[in-house]
């Protein structure tokens, strides 16, 4: 890999012109590849938004013109119309749920030094690592067997998806959490106190803004990973009771046009604006 | 510190953990055992029981279940499918990654942060969306076939949905941000000095690369290949859109048992066949990597 291939100081290999040659061919390579990768991330999400403006209902290319009517149509589609009420629900639901569990249990966690501890950090990270397709099967069976067993009509129902919904918005609470108190220095705390704060009124004044920015980012992104959820919660819905995602799968299993496009796109600007305002109290990079 | 002790070690803030500590914990930690959890463990449970088709679900404690999807053909061959496509992904993931991952991580531009963007968005936006914008490419009269057959330099439209190729594509795009974030968080924290210093003391770019850089980014590029291999080996929309009816993987197959046939114990069975032999791949590999490392 070419030294400091962007940016590099080029005066380093000044009079030495093969080498500096050979280093731009190097440094040229790296950024074509990076720009490969690029193209690979980015082609689909492009190719989604320019077809949400073709004129023609049937895929072909060149589009014979564009049109705005696609939006105006998602409208009448009522499964998407309720998923996304549904999703919006559910989403704000298992946020709610999430920061009410997950913000107390991290606040302890990430400030205090316990026997067990990191056996329960792990318990709470552990939903990350079960595979959307095992979670989803076995909260499924789950909800069933209760359902069998109390009568109570779980599986399927808004209270059934929210209830799995918040087994994924807990652990990227803690995470966001865990992030954000790991620079927090207790002794400003302890100051506090000696100057005449109480223990609450130390809390309230000094820990809260400390970790307001990363509840604020737990709540946004808690929302987005719920939001966006398909595979645990393509067990647990039910006709009638359809997330966005969902929607947006079974409408593609049987075909793909503008309409689904321009539902796609609405998704993508719903979804990077509200990651546009989570990066600005917590940066993205720093908990992925 | 020593003289606020007596203080702090009463304040909600510090100390022992006392009853708020338990309080704050308690609640999470029991709906995350219960929520997640015990499911998972009667998953594991259901898998030792017997299907009958009249009754379903037959109380049992048996490992048939496992032992019929160890002996049919069709079952272990959409095992190894999804086992070379999670392999092949993976592969090209982490070779795809690296120089993105490197020149985010030194690159002194000031649209890094419209760079970093770019790979996180994607993350968000949903499997389902992304293998949309592969079926406008893939699709007979996509856009890969519309310049094909328009350069003329096929008649007939290729078949390119419904392919290993297509969810090789699809999956790759899926994979593709996890890996370049896990290896950029690595790549950040390598001191640009080091490197420097080999090119100084007459290493070439490839040397400093192989023995410098790669080295210090090992751990970034296990964890890439891990997630991404578990990513891959998991995937569902993906695989249900891109590969279709004719190309199945293990994800779509095991939702199928639970919402199709209604055949849990078998299910069940599958789920645990496909999170073990993702672990098993997964220890494995590492442990030879490992081994090879030292040497």
């Amino acid at each position: 890999m070419a030294q400091g291939a962007i940016g590099a100081p080029a005066g380093l290999a000044a009079g030495r012109a093969p080498v500096l040659d050979s280093r731009w061919i190097l440094r040229i390579a790296l950024l074509g590849a990076a720009a490969l990768g690029y193209a690979v991330i980015l082609t689909p999400i492009v190719f989604v938004c320019w077809l949400s403006f073709f004129a023609n209902e049937i895929v072909t290319f060149p589009p014979q013109g564009y049109t705005l009517r696609w939006f105006a149509h998602i409208f009448d589609q009522n499964n998407f119309v309720s998923g996304f009420i549904t999703s919006l629900q559910v989403g704000i639901a298992a946020m709610i749920g999430g920061l009410a569990l997950g913000v107390p249990a991290s606040l302890v966690l990430a400030r205090r030094k316990f026997p067990g501890r990191e056996a329960l950090n792990t318990l709470l990270l552990l939903p990350l690592v079960v595979p959307g397709i095992v979670a989803g099967t076995a909260i499924y069976v789950f909800q069933i067997e209760i359902e069998i067993a109390t009568e109570w009509p779980l599986l399927g129902s808004l209270t059934g998806l929210v209830l799995a919904h918040i087994m994924i918005t807990i652990p990227w609470t803690v995470r966001l959490l865990s992030a954000s108190l790991s620079g927090f220095d207790r002794s400003i705390e302890e100051a506090a106190q000696n100057l005449g704060a109480t223990p609450p009124q130390a809390f309230l004044k000094v820990t809260l803004p400390v970790i307001k920015p990363g509840v604020v980012a737990a709540a946004l992104f808690g929302f987005i990973i719920s939001f966006g959820n398909l595979e645990m919660t393509l067990f647990l819905v039910a006709p009638g009771q359809t997330t966005l995602p969902i929607a947006i799968l079974q409408y593609l299993q049987w075909r793909i046009d503008p309409t689904i496009a321009a539902v796609s796109l609405l998704q993508i600007v719903l979804i990077g604006a509200g990651m546009l305002v989570t990066d600005r109290y917590v940066k993205l990079t720093r908990v992925l | 510190m020593a003289a606020v002790a007596p203080y702090s070690a009463r304040a909600f803030a510090g100390g022992a953990p006392g009853w708020t500590a338990a309080a704050a914990l308690a609640p999470a930690s029991v709906v995350v055992t219960i929520g997640i959890v015990l499911p998972v463990v009667i998953l594991f449970r259901y898998s030792l029981n017997q299907y009958t088709p009249a009754k379903m679900m037959v109380d049992a404690f048996t490992i048939e279940n496992y032992a019929k999807f160890l002996t049919d053909p069709f079952y272990l061959a959409v095992l190894f499918r999804t086992i070379r496509v999670a392999a092949l992904c993976t592969a090209i993931c982490v070779v795809l990654a690296f120089p993105m991952a490197y020149c985010l991580a030194r690159t002194r531009s000031r649209f890094k942060n419209l760079l970093l963007m770019a790979v996180i968005l994607p993350l968000f936006v949903g499997n389902a969306v992304r293998a949309a914008g592969w079926m406008v490419l893939f699709g007979n009269r996509g856009f890969v076939n519309s310049i094909l057959m328009g350069v003329g330099a096929t008649r007939e439209p290729l078949q390119i949905m419904y392919t290993e190729f297509a969810v090789v594509v699809g999956i790759i795009a899926v994979n593709l941000p996890f890996v370049v974030l896990t290896l950029q968080a690595v790549l950040e924290g390598i001191d640009r000095a080091i490197e420097e210093a080999a090119l100084g003391l007459g290493a070439g770019p490839w040397r400093t690369f192989r023995h410098v850089v790669l080295p210090l980014a090992m751990p970034g590029v296990i964890a890439g290949t891990i997630l991404s291999f578990i990513l891959a080996m998991n995937a569902y929309a993906t695989p249900v859109l891109l590969g279709g009816p004719t190309f199945q993987m293990m994800g779509p197959t095991v939702y199928n048992q639970f919402a199709g046939l209604s055949n849990w114990p078998f299910g069940a069975a599958m789920s645990f066949v496909l999170m073990t032999a993702t672990l098993l791949l997964i220890v494995t590999s590492n442990w030879l990597a490992q081994a090879r490392y030292r040497r």
